[in-house]
């Protein structure tokens, strides 16, 4: 049975393509000339210079991190290139139909019909490829609602206050080394925000994607919900597959004011990797959300893809009755390493959070939950529960749990919970007995497996996540 | 339907099966009754396929293909059913989804189309009363929190679901009470035509007052000893095993 | 490096005896050793700092003392203070298959067995193992013979005096199908500084019966750990009790390196006033068809902090190993802390593998039923936190023993004040 599921898997990772597309990309290196060139491209404002160049001082200041479970060659950051953006966005379209069609093509072939999704999905999409934001659809409609969803490089420009106001305000400079390096170079990324009392329209959505070699992709998100508002927040994720490895460290804040409610789902397939582990993307992540009074934050996340995942999206339970979730499926195979949790940071009363983490190892990859649940001194009565639950398939991976409780409280109550399995030699011997061969067995197991997570995922995402773990579990059965 | 030759079969380096040999023509109901430890169950899982259980020596033929060169899924859509003696349990997988996803693979084998959502809960609806299981059994995953009996139950609703050509049922009376029985009974009767065959595994009479058979086999030190009609099962049911030392000339442990 | 490790290095350098071969490797592992601090990963939340400038007398106290005996149990009583053993042991009683001796005068044979399992258990100890390794001087060895059934229960008291420093090691092999029973106590007045350490081999089929009572003054500073080697179809049934001080580390290791092996860990600890208290347990399952249980209790009022760690790590071959751990943590008071985390690293998967930690305080509802049967609150606090503990106290093997923990247990817990 175990050679059966032991096969490493031999599909060909799909959006492994690389465009042909005519770029304009940075020479490989660091410094703060190449922070002024970029500031300066964006046409920035001079604070927003004066803040990159501040982290970027922060960052020569700091070490790389070396406590996660992976391990990975030292990532040389003189070698990578901190901005590509395709040639024909020099003049930066108005709708899809002054996009490059080229660029549309790449999209299409991710599965990513921007003009099907514009006129039925109905879901606003911005498209980043490489460094720039290609276009962000239905702006006009979501205007008149009072939303503002555009690239943060002209957020900055056009709404220098909120800009100024929020951004670092969740994820400070120095948080850490990833972020600090974010906070200098980072090109571009989605900013959102929602008025008073309103319920964005339309689900927010944004496509990175990697396609320039040696460069790193710096996105940074920033999504304010004021008072009473209501977000749902979709972002997808794909690269080509390269030999080298590729850097993807982003920065993600969001902000929920009193009674407000922000849902981030993230479907993320980056390249993993070839099966002898050579390539693939270094996906190094820091999200954090803010939640003031009867605020709700919601994470979840299906990660199939990176060589190597280092990310905690995380909750700051500020507000008294503020409530924090996060629901993640992680799957990792061939040589790939997660090390990916949640913390949960509880400081105002009657604050609840909720952590549903499910694992799935195959190959000989290594998948570890890391996550922090903190009870401040001030959390009266604040509740927190925590599943964890990993499925090995084969036996030459491996499945981790290192959850760090910390609880200053006695009103507060923690209730942390792991277990470990894998599927049965019963379960697949009954499965193939009743006509399904293994493959399919594993893969409806599996899904069975993380039906708590995917149904807390919104539709369109819950149909590709399943599909996705169905095709990243081809193969693993032989 | 189904021919065993000589079959020999080891498990874990023990042999079990010593050269058995069994013909089951189409339309009929076998029973297979023995002691403890004969070999009743391996011969279960030998002819599904389980890993783990290696034919040693030996021919089995299924509907004129050699069974033992399929893959365990490709033998059972070609129409071997085991109702197993303990059930396991698939959390997070419903019933529901299990049942559609395993009644269209045999469609599919079949070359038929599959059915649609309505069609396969009309039927499920009509399979699961006639085991007597409440409809709501379908939402919950397979298996998972059933008591002894439901599960056996869910077994032969899952036959008359996926309508095998041969049916060989593991001990589907142990443990259950006199209602359940007759359900399992009535579930297995009701299948019964010309072209569908059945293997009773069993190690009581009882169940074999429910469900009358052409055949009744001892399987004994992973053989058949001896063959008879049902009345052979009424002489174990008085006498038990013992009897058999003096007809045969081999010691059985009981 | 800190006047007081300083002090250290210089005092292991020069000490010279028959078992320096033995100390050299932690003689030069203390050289490259970095001082924790609040950033390093197993010293997070215990601070070192009130060590550094520590100035203690290194030679043991003439103080008398009396051990008192165990009501309805035999013991065999082995006394030590500040790491002197004041124990004759060619006056003791043994019985056949007993043999208790010093490492430095141990015969031969002795010698050589003991020797080849000094420090082999966990070879990557933290420093105040190696420290141990380096400064303990009266070295006991306990030796059971293949099959023999020792009865009376082992007593070994290590008492340390205000103002000492002293550093005690104990070495224990059960050969084959042997069984015996140890108890350790380790106590102690004023501001004084111990490490406590003790490796056990736990050979084929043997069975050991193992309590570790960690009672020290307030203003203890202590260090110690149990390290187990278990052999195939060995028997493991340990019990730590422990009161906390201000500084106390204890790190548990359990090996299984031989297949079958049976391991049941059981921790309590109940802390008040400032005291602290950090368990660390390494279970490792090398070998397959291994079985762990292990359930920590945790008891936090005033200004207590309890930290506990507690990692499983199934490796690749363990295939059907069945490991849990449960710890469960009441926290009292508002300025008391808990941190905790449970661990789990596996690379096999046919195992069955769990853990669980909850935190919370004694549920209201509780107290209120027993409240509405006539029971003043204070008192109903003080039994559900007894009973809180005895769920485990009642697992121990012999009543006697149990009753003579609850003695020790009983008092404190109704000293916790909950604010």
């Amino acid at each position: 049975m175990t050679q059966q599921l032991e096969q490493a898997l031999a599909r060909q990772y799909e959006a492994g393509f690389v465009s042909d597309i005519a770029s304009d990309t940075f020479v490989a290196g660091l410094n703060e000339e190449v922070i002024r060139r970029i500031s300066a491209i964006k046409e920035e404002p001079e604070w927003m210079l004066e803040w990159r160049l501040r982290a970027y001082e922060n960052w020569l200041k700091m070490e790389e991190p070396d406590w996660a479970h992976v391990s990975y060659p030292k990532i040389d950051f003189q070698a990578i290139s901190y901005f590509s953006a395709p040639k024909s966005m020099k003049d930066k379209p108005k709708s899809l139909a002054e996009v490059d069609p080229e660029l549309l093509r790449v999209y299409e072939k991710l599965g990513i019909p921007l003009y099907e999704q514009e006129v039925l999905a109905g879901v606003a999409v911005d498209v980043v490829f490489d460094s720039v934001s290609v276009v962000t659809t239905f702006r006009e409609k979501l205007k008149e609602a009072g939303v503002i969803f555009c690239p943060i490089s002209e957020a900055i420009k056009d709404y220098p206050e909120l800009v100024k106001k929020y951004l670092g305000a969740v994820v400070p400079r120095s948080d850490n080394y990833f972020a600090a390096l974010n906070s200098a170079v980072f090109t571009d990324g989605s900013f959102v925000y929602i008025p008073k009392g309103v319920r964005c329209p339309m689900e927010l959505s944004t496509y990175f994607r990697i396609n320039e070699q040696n460069t790193g992709q710096f996105e940074r998100t920033l999504i304010i919900a004021d008072e009473g508002s209501y977000v749902s927040y979709l972002e997808g994720c794909t690269a080509p597959q390269r030999d080298e490895n590729q850097l993807h460290a982003a920065v993600v804040e969001l902000v929920a004011l009193d009674n407000a409610q922000i849902k981030y789902s993230t479907v993320q397939n980056w390249y993993p990797g070839d099966e002898n582990g050579i390539g693939g993307i270094y996906n190094f992540v820091t999200k954090r959300g803010l939640c003031q009074t009867n605020a709700k934050i919601s994470w979840t996340q299906v990660e199939t893809g990176s060589a190597i995942t280092w990310k905690y999206p995380s909750c700051v339970l500020k507000g008294d009755n503020s409530v924090g979730e996060f629901y993640s499926v992680a799957l990792t195979r061939g040589h790939q390493q997660a090390d990916t949790g949640s913390k949960m940071i509880h400081l105002g009363k009657n604050t609840k959070s909720t952590i549903i983490s499910k694992g799935i190892s195959a190959g000989q990859s290594n998948n570890a939950y890391r996550g922090l649940v903190h009870m401040g001194p001030k959390a009266d009565g604040a509740r927190n529960f925590t599943q964890r639950d990993s499925l090995l398939i084969g036996d030459r991976c491996g499945a981790h749990t290192f959850p760090y409780i910390e609880s200053r409280n006695p009103g507060a109550k923690v209730e942390h919970e792991a277990t470990t399995s894998k599927v049965s030699d019963e379960q697949l011997f009954l499965c193939q007995q009743r006509g399904l061969d293994a493959e399919k067995a594993i893969s409806m197991i599996v899904n069975g497996f993380c039906k708590a997570v995917f149904k807390e995922l919104p539709m369109e995402f819950a149909v590709e996540a399943g599909k996705l773990l169905e095709i990243s579990l081809e193969g693993s059965v032989g | 339907m189904l021919t065993i030759k000589n079959l020999h079969a080891r498990v874990e380096q023990i042999q079990i099966l010593n050269g058995l040999d069994l013909i089951i023509n189409p339309g009929e109901v076998h029973a297979i009754m023995g002691p403890n430890g004969a070999g009743k169950s391996t011969l279960g899982y030998v002819l599904s396929g389980r890993e783990g259980y290696d034919v040693t020596e030996g021919e089995v033929h299924f509907k004129d293909e050699n069974l033992l060169a399929l893959d365990i899924e490709q033998r059972a859509r070609h129409g071997l059913f085991l109702a197993f003696q303990y059930p396991v349990e698939i959390p997070g997988v419903s019933n529901m989804e299990f049942l559609k996803e395993s009644v269209n693979a045999m469609r599919l084998h079949r070359r038929q189309e599959p059915l649609s959502a309505s069609d396969f809960l009309k039927a499920a609806k009509t399979a699961c009363q006639q085991v007597q299981l409440p409809l709501d059994f379908l939402k919950r995953g397979v298996n998972e929190g059933f008591s002894g009996g439901e599960k056996k139950r869910n077994e032969i609703m899952q036959m008359i679901l996926l309508e095998p050509s041969l049916c060989i049922l593991d001990e589907s009376d142990s443990g259950l009470d006199v209602d359940a029985l007759q359900v399992v009974a009535n579930g297995v009767n009701s299948q019964r035509n010309a072209t569908r065959s059945f293997v009773i595994i069993t190690h009581y009479q009882r169940l074999l007052d429910y469900i009358q058979p052409d055949f009744v086999h001892i399987l004994a030190n992973g053989k058949i000893v001896k063959s008879g009609t049902a009345a052979l099962a009424q002489q174990i049911e008085k006498e038990g095993y013992a009897f058999l030392n003096t007809a045969t000339s081999l010691e059985i442990k009981a | 490096m800190n006047p007081w490790f300083q002090g250290v290095v210089a005092r292991a350098e020069a000490k010279s005896d028959s078992l320096s071969p033995l100390r050299q490797g932690a003689v030069h592992s203390l050289k490259e050793t970095t001082w924790p601090g609040r950033r390093t990963e197993h010293w997070k939340y215990t601070s070192l700092s009130v060590l550094e400038n520590l100035e203690l007398v290194h030679t043991p106290s003439n103080q008398e003392l009396t051990v008192a005996a165990i009501e309805n149990v035999q013991t065999i009583d082995l006394l030590f203070v500040d790491g002197k053993l004041r124990t004759d042991l060619t006056a003791l009683q043994l019985p056949a298959g007993l043999t208790i001796s010093l490492l430095d005068k141990a015969d031969g044979l002795q010698y050589v067995i003991a020797t080849s399992f000094f420090s082999q258990i966990k070879p990557k100890r933290h420093l105040f193992g190696l420290v141990n390794d380096a400064l303990a001087n009266d070295i006991l060895f306990i030796s059971v013979a293949s099959k023999s059934i020792i009865k009376p229960l082992i007593r070994i008291i290590s008492h340390h005096s205000a103002g000492h420093e002293a550093h005690q090691r104990v070495l224990v092999r059960v050969q084959q199908a042997a069984s015996v029973k140890i108890i350790e106590q380790i106590e102690g007045q004023g501001q004084h500084l111990s490490t406590n350490f003790t490796e056990f081999e736990v050979s084929e089929h043997a069975n050991l019966e193992h309590y570790r009572l960690i009672q020290p003054s307030a203003e203890a500073l202590h260090f110690g750990g149990n390290h187990f080697c278990l052999h195939q179809h060995a028997v493991l049934n340990s019990t730590l009790l422990g009161f906390g001080s201000v500084l106390s580390r204890t790190d548990i290791d359990i090996l299984h390196n031989g297949e079958h092996a049976n391991a049941k860990l059981n921790a309590i600890s109940v802390l008040g006033d400032s005291a602290h208290f950090d368990l660390h347990s390494n279970v490792e399952h090398i070998k397959a068809h291994g079985k762990t249980t292990e359930q920590v209790r945790v008891i936090v009022g005033d200004k207590a902090n309890a930290v506990f760690n507690g990692r499983i790590h199934i490796h690749p071959k363990a295939q059907k190993t069945q490991a849990a751990l449960h710890n469960r943590n009441l926290l009292l008071s508002r300025r008391g802390q808990v941190n905790t985390k449970p661990e789990l690293e596996i690379y096999a998967d046919d195992v069955q593998c769990a853990h669980g930690a909850t935190v919370a305080e004694i549920e209201e509802d509780a107290l209120n039923y027993l409240q509405t049967r006539g029971i003043a609150r204070d008192q109903a606090l003080v039994m559900l936190n007894v009973g809180f503990i005895q769920e485990l106290i009642n697992q121990l093997p012999d009543p006697h023993l149990a009753q003579w923990l609850n003695q020790g247990l009983l008092p404190r817990l109704k000293e916790i004040a909950i604010t």
